[in-house]
């Protein structure tokens, strides 16, 4: 492919769109070589690659969220747990039993029945 | 020598050295990406992906209380806490800690653990709670770590402990409930497959990912009453110290579904400290694991099997000489003196064995026990009581005991007139209260269960079905015994029982057989019976009491534990008395 230098710049949008305007044409002074576009070639693979890396970053980083939530969840479960256990303790009937109200009651000296 | 390099040489120089370079990339990796694939990605599996049990947890155990079930088994997370030698850099600190925060649960040692430095691995403390685990973590103590492990807690102490059994140190059922429904509430733990980071955190990346979560043991209820089963154990506790007896045995059942509500022995022990129980005898559910001879409880299921097939009533009368001929021996009643012609209701009160005896050769031609009599007893104690055979109740250890059959050489006449009146055959206690239950709720054999229900993943209450009952004896042969019973024992102990009740039952003294011959010091007393109102019967008890070489009887050691736990009973159920 070559390249024809000139120093005349005609603006084929101005041409086509309006008359009598002066039109340019840009050639660019710059040559890309073949090492150049294998190296723009690696560079343009080297950013998809990194958007690749970022997205799969991303999906781990969901995950180690995934996992702190999880022990949170698992830390209220067990905190949870050793409630009920307590709970069930102090409503144990040894306790009931030992407890200071039932201490103070005492046996009913006479039963009555509602008749039905 | 034209040194000029001609027009693009330099160019085509570098595209070729690119070209080898990229050829030898391409090759190097089709080598490692094609060829050596496998090899890699086995490799890579190995270090990153892990597989993970999620354990599942054991189900938890439910009691009644009322009609409300009530955790008495449940799951409690503990740490151990240890330290690698090599690591730690402040023992005095570490000491310090664990002694103060873990206190009991501490090693005594500690000093000489810590001293270890060829070890890797010394335990500090065992079983130590979350909070407590939680403020050692704080500290970062250099080298200490912690192990987490599920233990059982039985937050009733010793409530119906050989119902429930415990759980070993392998995390293996034994004993009663846990070790019978052992897989039912062990679940199934779950498998998570995942490419793992260094710190073993799960990530969703990779193709050979699995999460298959745990299904956790289910969570049971048993048809056991807290308060009823406390009360009982305490009047089993009471009795056993009045009569000085060693061994109580004790069972509640609802006869109107075969639902076992209480169920006792003794001595007994605490679940959660079963390693430190030096008699292994004490782990055992004498109810269903310990045969013995019934003894005059029998006489009401022999009754009804006469009554059922029409040879015999509670009016019916035979003469009683106090000694009855079968074959070449003669039977004797344990208690002489009502001679003459007497009802079998009259035998049942003084519980006289010529009667039953007689019932059993009036099933046969009038005057011996014939086969003909022998297969109807067997027919009836076997096939519709379901003596001698498990009943599949929950618990572990469950026995058949022996009910020999007539056609077996051992089961000639003598065998079945002894078994008339409970001798020369082994029941359990459950078999017996089982089959009682048939005759106090007008013929109707439920299979007995400790069952009532699960709760669901939803935390509801779900009751299981009750099973269809089998037909054992006729309504009518049912209210004649169960009407007999309550004579007999209003007849003996009038004035023991609440008044406007309708209360019955039948004492029992069963001889010890010991090495092929009875022991002459020592007997075992039962009490049979029910309670409630004249329309039903709200539930049965039968009671046990015995020791080496102590002798009781059913009317003075049995009976008033009986007495004690149906007076209650009557209070507990909100029944009201006629009258």
């Amino acid at each position: 492919m070559s390249y024809q230098h000139t120093q005349t710049f005609n603006s084929r949008r101005q041409k086509n769109w309006s008359r009598n305007q002066n039109t340019v044409a840009f050639a660019s002074a710059i040559k890309l070589g073949p090492v150049a576009h294998t190296v723009l070639v690696a560079l343009m693979i080297t950013v998809l690659g990194l958007i690749y890396l970022t997205q799969a970053t991303k999906a781990t980083s969901f995950d180690y969220a995934t996992e702190k939530i999880d022990s949170q969840i698992a830390e209220l479960n067990t905190q949870k747990n050793d409630l009920q256990i307590e709970n069930a303790r102090l409503t144990a009937l040894e306790t009931v039993k030992s407890s200071s109200v039932a201490s103070t009651m005492t046996t009913p000296a006479t039963t009555d029945y509602i008749s039905q | 020598m034209n040194l000029e390099l001609q027009k693009g040489s330099r160019s085509k120089l570098l595209a070729a050295i690119l070209l080898s370079l990229m050829t030898v990339f391409v090759v190097r990796l089709f080598y490692l990406q094609i060829i050596q694939h496998d090899y890699y990605v086995n490799t890579a599996n190995k270090e990153q992906l892990k597989r993970l049990t999620i354990p599942a947890k054991r189900g938890v155990i439910y009691a009644l209380d009322g009609n409300t079930p009530v955790p008495i088994v449940m799951n409690q997370t503990v740490y151990t806490v240890f330290a690698d030698p090599q690591m730690t850099n402040d023992n005095e600190k570490i000491i310090d800690t664990i002694r103060q925060i873990a206190g009991g649960n501490a090693r005594d040692n500690l000093q000489s653990l810590l001293e270890k430095r060829n070890s890797r691995y010394q335990i500090l403390a065992t079983k130590i709670s979350r909070v407590q685990a939680d403020k050692i973590k704080k500290l970062k103590l250099m080298g200490v770590g912690f192990q987490e492990e599920s233990q059982r807690v039985y937050t009733e102490g010793s409530l119906a402990s050989q119902t429930l059994g415990f759980v070993d140190f392998g995390g293996i059922g034994r004993y009663g409930v846990e070790a019978k429904l052992n897989s039912r509430l062990t679940g199934k733990d779950g498998l998570l497959q995942s490419v793992t980071d260094v710190s073993d955190v799960p990530l969703t990346i990779g193709n050979n990912n699995i999460n298959k979560p745990a299904v956790n043991g289910d969570n049971i209820v048993l048809s056991i009453d807290r308060n009823i089963q406390s009360h009982t154990e305490q009047a089993l506790t009471d009795g056993l110290k009045r009569t000085g007896a060693t061994r109580g045995s004790a069972i509640v059942m609802d006869p109107q579904s075969g639902k076992v509500l209480a169920m006792a022995n003794l001595p007994t022990y605490n679940p959660a400290k079963f390693n430190e129980v030096t008699d292994a005898a004490s782990f055992n559910n004498n109810v269903v694991s310990a045969p013995y001879e019934p003894g005059s409880d029998m006489k009401t299921l022999t009754m009804a099997t006469g009554i059922d097939k029409g040879v015999v009533s509670a009016d019916s009368t035979y003469v009683n000489t106090d000694h009855i001929q079968v074959d070449d021996r003669t039977i004797s009643n344990a208690s002489y003196g009502q001679t003459g012609t007497i009802s079998f209701q009259h035998a049942m009160n003084w519980s006289l064995n010529t009667g039953f005896v007689t019932v059993a050769e009036r099933l046969g031609d009038g005057s011996s026990i014939t086969i003909g009599a022998r297969n109807t007893m067997y027919d009836y104690f076997y096939n519709k009581f379901h003596l001698g055979q498990i009943t599949g109740l929950e618990v572990d250890g469950e026995v058949t005991g022996t009910i020999i059959p007539p056609t077996s050489a051992d089961g000639n006449a003598v065998r079945y007139a002894t078994m008339a009146f409970g001798q020369g055959m082994d029941v359990t206690m459950i078999q017996v209260a089982s089959a009682f239950c048939s005759i106090v709720n007008g013929g109707k054999y439920y299979k007995p269960t400790v069952i009532s229900g699960i709760i669901d993943n939803n935390g509801k209450y779900v009751t299981n079905k009750i099973v269809d009952p089998t037909a054992t004896i006729s309504k009518s042969t049912a209210d004649q015994v169960r009407q007999m019973t309550q004579i007999a024992r209003n007849s003996n102990f009038a004035g023991v029982d609440k008044p406007g009740y309708y209360v019955g039952g039948k004492t029992g003294t069963s001889q010890v057989a010991k090495n092929g011959t009875y022991a002459t010091d020592e007997t075992i007393a039962t009490y049979l019976g029910y309670g409630g109102s004249e329309e039903m019967s709200r539930y049965v008890i039968m009671v046990q009491v015995s020791g080496d070489h102590k002798e009781f009887a059913g009317n003075y050691d049995a009976m008033p534990i009986f007495t004690d736990i149906s007076n209650w009973m009557l209070n507990y159920l909100e029944l009201q008395p006629k009258g």
